[in-house]
């Protein structure tokens, strides 16, 4: 092979592509990968002849380009209901296969990576990492010591790369996509402006379809396909959503934590590493923060689910203790991605200048204590209490999520409608927002029709409401608007 | 927190035999350099990979103990003498019963070494030595290499069924199988999740290799 050759491949769609030979490709499980000479976009070609030919695989990825594809919109030949809005935002979380090479022999085209995927400059003092993709395990494992700092990201980045991965997660999960092998090198991640890319989508397993070959990488195989990957076929499991559905709490509880959630001190086999690892992360796997079984937890956890909201903390159990050996009852995307989102309107920042997570997850407005650095904070704390009023029982409402307010908190939509939610589809445009002025809170209104004053009157646009301990006003008076209680402790 | 991360021992054994002299003992170096800098820039390598170097002419000696890729300085080697590949098996087994962690009820023990030889000449001592020393030892994979026309690979079949071939020993060729190498190792610290006791699966040799069957 003749490294800097351009070579032109042709596309089922009749487009040709030009891409640059590399004897030293980057290789990977299944394929390899070139580069087009502008870079935007690589050509990848499988290293197995036969999967090249076989007509199932093609079949699948021909489905995944187009009428899966959540990165077209549907008039453009994407993935049903979806809008110009959607396919723009997707593009942005998934390194999508965007078309299908025939010459000189079967192959995929997808976009690069965005930019701020690959390390630059100054990203570490004693590693050269320029250039570099940032797989999370450089950010989470112990090779994070070596990062330049303003690369590490702060607790909520961290958790905006969580809620970023949940959506992606849950939009393939929606189409009945399972991705099979979402792990560290499969979800870059850049925690310095928090967000994620999902990459190597030819590999999903989708609806109808003859599956793929994979099983997943070491760390992030739900227990269930790696204790039965040497079996017969009939007693096999595969990968499919509710494996998904372990590797993604895997990769977030990485994420918040910087530590797997199943690599603790307890070991389960003295006879060899492979058979430890085995049952490990298989069939005896333990939670290290198994309330009901200490057995695999470190001696020195300081921060824990517990740290996180009470709703987060759950959603771990379910994932990690009641649904780690049972696929059925791990949590689904969506509900990690509401927890999240609720969790994000909790976040207080920090009043220590030295802590280096700077925001943490208040649970407890009687204990609001940083976990990572154990800073207690003095000032008054406003929570803003969303309620919905329930469809068909005037009056009766319920608790929608918390906010925890602080200078300048911007509010969306899904602060003020309760049919609203915090997803893809929603407007991003700032309705209300929090000012401290002349030592008091305000809520002032950016763009909200119909918001009511505790008092009843209307609150125009410029205006605001005082965020005192009591108050109780309608954020809009329009149907679906939310209540908001607030207080201050 | 501790840390819970087992290491993956990597032992390279590299003949510094005479017939190296020159522009192959040179593309060795530079292999190695390139070897370290590429794992270095990998995650999971750089997590659990350890790399150890065992040189042999008219004997042998580990010149780099297993040390952590970032600890890592590069060996002075230079081409010189015979080709004692039984004494430099000898060697591997004493370094890796020393060296490799074993698991015990109270020890997470190391995953099983890799190995890498890489000889361009017949052995000129008694090679049946350094296999008997090899037995009991977990080496998990070791892969041989023979370099050029007058590497003997049937010699490098009693001690391991993977041999690869390579025609000449260029600049460019040595380059390739260290770029293999270090393929190899980041591969394995990635799926060590095969089965207990299934060997590694390691990528496909560079072109104009051989393997021999």
């Amino acid at each position: 092979m003749n490294s800097g050759e351009i070579r032109t491949a042709t596309l089922e769609s009749g487009e040709t592509i030009e891409y640059v030979l590399d004897a030293n490709a980057p290789r990977g499980g299944m394929k390899h990968t070139f580069f087009t000479p502008d870079k935007r976009f690589v050509v990848q070609f499988f290293n197995d002849p036969r999967n090249a030919h076989d007509p199932q695989i093609q079949d699948r990825i021909r489905s995944i380009v187009s009428i899966y594809n959540p990165t077209v919109s549907e008039k453009d030949g994407g993935a049903l209901g979806n809008t110009e809005k959607t396919a723009d935002y997707f593009r942005t979380r998934f390194c999508w296969p965007v078309g299908i090479v025939s010459s000189p022999e079967f192959g995929i085209v997808c976009p690069t990576y965005p930019q701020n995927f690959f390390f630059g400059d100054g990203a570490s003092a004693v590693l050269n990492l320029k250039g570099k993709d940032k797989k999370s395990n450089w950010f989470t494992g112990r090779n994070r010591r070596y990062i330049a700092a303003q690369e590490l990201g702060d607790f909520r980045m961290m958790l905006r790369t969580a809620i970023g991965l949940a959506r992606s997660v849950r939009r393939m999960h929606q189409a009945g996509l399972a991705h099979s092998d979402l792990s560290c090198n499969n979800v870059l991640i850049d925690p310095k402006t928090g967000s994620s890319v999902v990459i190597d989508i030819d590999s999903l397993v989708v609806p109808g379809k003859y599956p793929p070959e994979v099983c997943g990488t070491r760390g992030y195989i739900a227990p269930e396909v790696l204790e039965t990957m040497g079996m017969d076929s009939s007693k096999r499991s595969y990968p499919c959503v509710q494996t998904d559905l372990h590797a993604l709490p895997v990769l977030m509880y990485e994420y918040l934590f910087l530590r797997h959630p199943l690599i603790g001190p307890k070991i389960y086999s003295h006879e060899s590493a492979e058979k430890d690892d085995f049952l490990a992360m298989g069939p005896m796997a333990t939670f290290i923060e198994n309330p009901n079984d200490t057995s695999n937890r470190p001696p020195d956890l300081k921060v824990t689910i517990q740290s996180l909201s009470k709703g987060l903390e759950n959603l771990f159990l379910r994932a990690f203790v009641d649904g780690l050996h049972d696929p059925e009852e791990r949590p689904t995307a969506m509900e990690w991605e509401a927890e999240l989102l609720r969790a994000w309107d909790r976040l207080k920042q920090c009043p220590n200048p030295n802590c280096d997570k700077k925001w943490f997850i208040l649970r407890d407005e009687n204990q609001p204590v940083c976990p990572f650095c154990g800073t207690r904070t003095t000032d008054r704390i406003i929570r803003i209490r969303f309620q919905s009023e329930m469809r068909g029982r005037k009056g009766v409402f319920r608790n929608n999520g918390d906010a925890f307010v602080y200078d300048g908190m911007p509010l969306f939509d899904w602060h003020v409608y309760s049919n609203v939610h915090n997803d893809e589809k929603a407007s991003t445009d700032m309705r209300a927002y929090v000012c401290k002025h002349n030592g008091m809170w305000l809520l002032v209104n950016n763009g909200i029709e119909g918001m009511v004053s505790p008092s009843g009157r209307l609150v125009p646009k410029g205006s605001a409401v005082e965020l005192k301990d009591g108050a109780v006003f309608r954020m809009t008076n329009r149907e679906n608007g939310l209540l908001a209680e607030v207080s201050v402790t | 927190m501790a840390d819970y991360i087992r290491r993956l021992p990597v032992y390279l054994l590299l003949d510094c035999s005479g017939s190296m002299a020159g522009e192959p003992i040179e593309a060795v170096k530079q292999g190695i350099k390139a070897l370290v800098s590429e794992l270095k820039s990998d995650p999971q390598a750089l997590e659990t990979a350890c790399l150890s170097v065992i040189t042999f002419d008219s004997s042998a000696r580990q010149i780099t103990p297993l040390t952590e890729l970032m600890l890592f300085k590069e060996p002075q080697i230079a081409a010189g003498g015979a080709t004692a590949l039984g004494a430099a098996l000898t060697v591997l087994s004493e370094c890796i019963k020393a060296e490799v962690r074993t698991s015990t009820p109270t020890q997470k023990g190391d995953w099983k070494p890799l190995v890498f030889l890489l000889t361009d000449g017949a052995p000129t001592d008694n090679l049946d030595d350094g296999i008997d020393a090899l037995k009991g030892v977990a080496a998990g994979n070791i892969i041989a290499c023979a370099a050029g026309a007058n590497a003997n690979t049937n010699t490098l079949k009693k001690i391991t069924n993977n041999v690869l071939m390579m025609n000449n020993l260029t600049a460019g060729d040595m380059a390739q199988f260290f770029a293999w190498v270090s393929g190899s190792i980041k591969a394995s610290s990635k799926s060590i999740d095969a089965m207990p006791g299934e060997a590694v699966a390691l990528p496909p040799p560079p072109q104009g290799f051989v393997i021999v069957p």
